[in-house]
């Protein structure tokens, strides 16, 4: 997620910021892996469907993303990152 | 270091919080194309014993046509999860491994995945011997191609597996 987050920064999430609102493009957001559901990703929603969302990672060229994994549905969001804290 | 990092660090000290990764691929750099060559070797094996598989006459007994259809399904879906399988392992390189300056020594590169990604759809979907040649085939020019990239001539050499099929293997050094 080159250059908006680096190794070893924090992040503050609001898991509720999806409940009044939908989740919209350019979001910061932490989701469930599709491909290793115990672990957690951070990346920025591409695009939004009815029920789906599409991430990539800023880091476009070295990013493992939804041109990988494909959409991810939206009960896998964990929430939005709200504050960001640099290391 | 800002303050405020200072105490989100001290929290998890205290309290540790999930790691959200921003990479959840590790760039580990190993690959090989046997995988894909090797799956290709089952797809071959399916269609042959499928092929040989004598299919119950109008005389046969309900027991004969069962055991017919358990060996006639358990090929099948062999067949079907290791086309599955060379496909993935053809991604992979072609997603992870090749990068750019591999494709200006070989521009057919594109094609050659591409074409090997539909034939191995078409080898899954039917009983196809020749698509199923034509599979291995595609994952041996990927394999030459592989094997250039790492600096290592190639062999082609008959397979010990009952399929028998030219294969290309690296010379090691």
């Amino acid at each position: 997620m080159r250059p908006t987050l680096a190794p070893g920064d924090y992040v503050v999430v609001n898991r509720w910021a999806y409940r009044f609102r939908r989740p919209a493009a350019g979001d910061v957001v932490v989701v469930r892996n599709p491909e290793a559901p115990e672990r957690f990703l951070v990346k920025r929603i591409f695009d939004v469907t009815r029920s789906r969302i599409e991430v990539v990672g800023d880091n476009e060229g070295r990013s493992r993303d939804s041109r990988t994994f494909g959409p991810i549905p939206l009960e896998k969001v964990v929430g939005k990152v709200w504050i960001r804290l640099r290391r | 270091m800002s303050l405020l990092y200072s105490l989100a660090r001290l929290l998890d000290r205290i309290s540790p919080a999930p790691i959200a990764y921003a990479h959840c691929d590790i760039p580990c750099g190993i690959y090989d194309p046997h995988h894909s060559q090797l799956a290709a070797h089952t797809v071959v094996r399916m269609n042959d014993l499928i092929n040989q598989l004598e299919k119950p006459g109008a005389s046969a007994t309900p027991e004969q046509r069962q055991e017919y259809t358990n060996k006639l399904a358990r090929y099948l879906a062999t067949k079907e999860q290791h086309a599955e399988l060379a496909k993935n392992e053809i991604r992979i390189l072609w997603g992870d491994y090749f990068k750019p300056e591999h494709l200006k020594t070989f521009p057919e590169l594109h094609d050659l995945v591409w074409k090997a990604l539909k034939t191995a759809s078409k080898a899954r979907q039917e009983i196809n011997l020749q698509a199923a040649e034509d599979l291995l085939k595609a994952t041996n020019d990927i394999a030459s191609i592989f094997w250039k990239t790492k600096g290592f001539e190639t062999t082609t050499a008959k397979a010990p597996y009952p399929t028998e099929r030219q294969t290309v293997y690296p010379k090691y050094k």
